[in-house]
């Protein structure tokens, strides 16, 4: 009798191991991971964006150049099928078309866009704090090739999005983005370099001096 | 005899009648009265906009406001929740929200989007009229834009984008703060003092709705208190989280304490002075009881004519009543003075006979001057004219039913010896201060005090009406400027016969405001038609869908195919564009929907001349510009209750000049009727003197004038003549009735010397022209001898 409850109670014990999110291990992994790439003030990479979208017969294809600025923002410059380039902050997105006109609109004037924005700077610098405070994250494989999935914690973010996958080696090398309306976009990246500072160009179209 | 008993006995009747009133008043429910805002007049012409001020302000009344701050959010995040839960747990809130439900972007859509081919903002309105617009490229912008996953409409249903910008510019967000983590907070930059490093500063939102009425004292006690544990609490696990709050509870408390003090104060200082003073004229106890005796009648009826004719009392009324002490006592003040005087040739009948005449007249006079204040256009001033008219009155009475038959034994003081000081400064009077001193004084008192008028200013601020402790407006300044949350009492209200016609004169007072906006004029504006467009609007934007969207559904087709849409996408947008047609948006399905109730509060609803709503402007800079403009839209007004109120008071002050002519006049004419014209005159001019040099030192103090000063002067007039009267009634007991007066202006300077001392602006104002005037009056009232007419 005793000999069974401790048994029902030790696989009780392991069951509540296996449902932790994320263990000491995991953790510290994460960190490790989060690590490698903070060392980076900025990280430029090429990006291939697959949209795959319920009305849609056939998924949206896109390339550009990506710059991930720590202190700056985003900055997503799309080549084909048109070019547009856009510069996500904290407060504003700025789209800057073909000829260099730029349009600023407060990231207000989307109803959550200052929540996924942020969500988005968090996950291409791999700021482990702030997606831990957004998601909750179950991690697998070592720190030269993991993968993260992300299921939002806070109901405002969960609303526009079921789940967010990363993976990645030294640096992000994917991210799948399951939104709930039924629409997955994929995000590859390629050539993907850390450097220690903007060139002239990601300068001027971040607006800061050089 | 038995008719001074007869007297005595229908004295004791009203007594108990008065006090019974009071017992029944005050043991139902506190007649009380705390509310600030009842002190200001109805300055609005049109009672909705009254109604709407009222409205807005019980909205924000029954609320407070708390942020709790910290350099680090996940702390933030946690302190605000246990001061939140503490909140809960005292049970003085009806109920608290840290934690809000998020505003669900996919329910703003569920609003609009049955309603979306009437909608278009005012920017896609002028692209679309001027063909500014490519749809392809719109399309193209919304498959390929980066960053807003989950975040747009339907691409099925708003191809364009155009509903999109829709939802993007309503006017939601005036606040600055963020739903994060089912908490609203806002991100602030603060310098960090002597290091100059600039931290970054979370504070998190809670709003708390009370169990009651903010004016409530129970309930100000409860909450108070509540916060203060909160407080306590937070700061033992969080040392650094700052914690500021707002809310008219918190003012109510902080006027009501003080007012409370300050009746206690003034009550009990005056009761004090005026006993000391009594005894130390008259040596005996039996004038102190008598004197309180008629002072408590006088009071008491005082409370409850007030309570029966306004159905409560406001704080403000007793505190002045508290200070009428000193001036209720002069009745019976003049009656021992005689019994003084009289020595051993005292009768109690044919003494009261002697002071009738001076005693009637004086009252006649004081009541003229209180009741200039009934008058008065604010509801607090003319209950303090009533209560002053009552009281005064009351304790006339004692001296007629009361004293009487409590006085009949003669004075055992021998009369020569106890007023032998008096004595003195009269013979020194009458020797020195003939009528040609008297004139050389009263050009000196015309030089000193016309330089003076010369300096004159005023100042009509709103604020002398209702003051409020630094500490408090600290901090909701810093939290108006955190949260963006505006001002409740500067609005627009548009009225109009139907609904589209207010939701037509809204939009026109929108479209004037949006250049203003740019010019920083105003910082935003948010409005119902921005929420609801007119009918009107709603038809010209189906017109602009039908004739630059839908006008070639081929080409409509091929360019949704092309981008890549199934083809039953754009079967499905012409079909939804077509059953629309006879489904605009209207109110009932508005406000049913799940809208933030801030915007629904924007619609007022119907009113005895048709419908109204208001519009709420942001940061205005200059309030003449926002006046201007609605005077030239139909059907709007700018609503400005504290500067209404500023004007009113100025218009009363600048009125003010001639309504104290008028009561100097009224008065004269009540003097003539006992002293014939020019001893009238005479016994007038101390008064007005003291009021000629009141002004000047004002002047020459750089006091700046108010209609409260006015007020009060009003009031020196009536008060101030007494003195002249009661010495020129003197006769042949002069130095007996001096000492009466110097007693009653002892008492009287006494108890509006403390009134000097309140926190309430106009109080003071009333308290330190009075101490002036009447002080100066009471200088310069032994004139009336010099200037005695020689009788016969």
């Amino acid at each position: 009798m005793s000999q069974r409850i401790i048994n029902s109670m030790l696989a009780l014990f392991v069951a509540c191991l296996c449902i932790q999110p994320l263990n000491a291990s995991e953790s510290e992994m994460l960190n490790r991971i989060g690590e490698q790439l903070e060392q980076y003030p900025v990280i430029r990479a090429e990006f291939i964006q697959t949209k795959q979208m319920l009305a849609l017969k056939r998924p949206l294809v896109s390339t550009g150049q990506l710059t991930y600025s720590r202190s700056h923002g985003v900055l997503w410059q799309i080549h084909q099928p048109y070019r547009v380039s856009y510069v996500l902050g904290e407060e504003d997105i700025v789209e800057i078309d073909a000829n260099g006109v730029q349009k600023v609109r407060s990231v207000r004037e989307v109803p959550g866009l200052a929540q996924v924005g942020r969500v988005f700077r968090a996950m291409l610098g791999a700021n482990t704090a702030a997606l831990r405070t957004y998601f909750d994250v179950a991690l697998e494989g070592a720190p030269d090739e993991w993968k993260v999935a992300l299921v939002p914690r806070q109901p405002q973010l969960a609303k526009a999005l079921s789940t967010i996958q990363l993976e990645g080696s030294q640096f992000v090398d994917a991210i799948v983005i399951h939104e709930t309306g039924g629409d997955v976009a994929t995000i590859r990246f390629k050539h993907v370099q850390g450097v220690s500072a903007l060139n002239a160009s990601e300068s001027q179209l971040f607006g800061v001096a050089p | 005899m038995s008719g001074i008993r007869l007297r005595a006995y229908l004295w004791l009747l009203m007594m108990l009648g008065v006090i019974g009133m009071c017992t029944l008043q005050f043991y139902h429910q506190s007649p009380l009265q705390t509310n600030l805002l009842s002190l200001l007049p109805a300055t609005e012409r049109n009672p909705v906009a009254e109604e709407a001020v009222t409205r807005l302000a019980n909205i924000a009344g029954n609320r407070a406001i708390f942020l709790i701050g910290h350099t680090s959010t996940e702390t933030a995040k946690l302190a605000a929740n246990a001061f939140a839960s503490s909140l809960e747990q005292s049970n003085a809130f009806h109920q608290v929200i840290a934690n809000i439900p998020a505003i669900d972007p996919k329910q703003l859509v569920e609003v609009y989007v049955d309603h979306r081919f009437h909608l278009l903002t005012e920017g896609d309105r002028h692209l679309l009229m001027n063909e500014q617009t490519d749809l392809d490229a719109r399309l193209q912008k919304k498959l390929y834009v980066p960053f807003q996953f989950g975040l747009t409409v339907p691409i099925a249903d708003d191809p364009f984008g155009f509903l999109d910008n829709w939802i993007g510019h309503l006017p939601l967000r005036s606040l600055k703060l963020e739903p994060e983590d089912g908490m609203l907070l806002v991100r602030n930059i603060e310098p960090h003092g002597v290091s100059h490093q600039s931290t970054e500063k979370t504070w998190v939102f809670i709003s708390a709705e009370l169990d009651g009425s903010a004016y409530d004292n129970i309930v100000q006690n409860h909450v108070v208190s509540a916060v203060l544990k909160a407080k306590e609490a937070l700061w033992k696990t969080s040392p650094e989280a700052e914690i500021l709050y707002t809310g008219t509870v918190f003012y109510a408390d902080d006027a009501r304490v003080n007012a409370e003090r300050e009746i206690d104060f003034i009550g009990i200082g005056s009761l004090v002075g005026m006993l000391a003073l009594l005894y130390f004229v008259f040596r005996s106890v039996r004038p102190l009881a008598l004197g309180l005796l008629s002072v408590a009648f006088g009071i008491g009826a005082a409370v409850a004519f007030t309570i029966s004719m306004y159905g409560q009392i406001h704080l403000i009324t007793l505190v002045f009543g508290a200070s009428l002490i000193g001036e209720a006592i002069d009745y019976p003040i003049q009656y021992f003075a005689a019994h003084l005087g009289a020595g051993k040739d005292w009768a109690p009948m044919s003494g009261l006979k002697r002071i009738t005449p001076g005693l009637t007249i004086a009252l006649v006079t004081s009541l003229l001057g209180y009741s200039a204040l009934m008058f008065a256009p604010f509801p607090a001033l003319s209950q303090i004219g009533l209560f002053a008219l009552v009281g005064l009155s009351a304790a006339w009475i004692s001296v007629f039913l009361l004293l009487p038959a409590l006085l009949v034994k003669p004075n055992t003081r021998d009369p020569e010896a106890a007023v032998a000081k008096p004595k003195l400064l009269l013979t020194w009077w009458k020797t020195h201060m003939g009528k040609r001193e008297c004139y050389v004084v009263v050009i000196m008192i015309l030089a000193i005090a016309l330089p003076g008028w010369l300096q004159l200013t005023s100042n009509d601020d709103v604020r002398l009406l209702i003051a409020k402790p630094s500490a408090l407006v600290t901090q909701e300044e810093k939290i108006r400027e955190l949260t963006g949350i505006g001002n409740e009492s500067q609005f627009f209200l548009i009225e109009g016969a139907t609904v589209d016609a207010v939701l037509l004169h809204e939009e026109m007072l929108t479209q004037r405001l949006a250049p203003l906006i740019q010019k920083a004029e105003i910082s935003g504006y948010q409005g119902i038609s921005s929420f609801l467009p007119s009918l009107g609007t709603q038809k010209k934007n189906y017109a602009l869908w039908a004739n630059k969207v839908f006008d070639d559904k081929n080409a409509l087709q091929t360019t949704l195919t092309h981008a890549g849409l199934h083809e039953e996408v754009s079967e499905q947008l012409i079909n939804t564009f077509e059953t629309s047609a006879k489904q605009p948006l209207l109110l009932e399905d508005w406000l049913k929907s799940p809208i933030a109730n801030t915007a629904k509060n924007l619609w007022l609803g119907k009113t005895d001349q048709g419908f109204a709503a208001i519009g709420l402007p942001r940061n205005i800079r200059n309030t003449e510009t926002m006046k201007l403009l609605a005077e030239k839209i139909e059907g709007v007004t700018f609503v400005d209750k504290a500067g209404s109120t500023s004007q009113l008071l100025q218009n009363y002050r600048q009125w003010g000049g001639f309504w104290l002519l008028g009561v100097i006049t009224l008065i004269y004419l009540a003097l003539v009727v006992r002293y014939r014209w020019t001893q009238a005159a005479v016994v007038l001019t101390p008064a007005v003197l003291a009021i000629v040099l009141t002004f000047g030192m004002f002047g020459h103090f750089h006091i700046p004038l108010s209609l409260f000063h006015l007020m009060a002067l009003m009031l020196v007039l009536g008060v101030g003549v007494n003195y002249a009267i009661f010495l020129r009634e003197g006769g042949a007991y002069a130095a007996a009735s001096l000492s009466g007066v110097l007693l009653s202006a002892g008492t009287t300077l006494l108890s509006f010397g403390l009134l000097a001392f309140t926190s309430m602006p106009a109080l003071s104002s009333f308290g330190l022209t009075l101490l002036l005037g009447v002080g100066i009056a009471v200088l310069l009232a032994p004139m009336v001898m010099s200037f005695e007419a020689k009788h016969g």
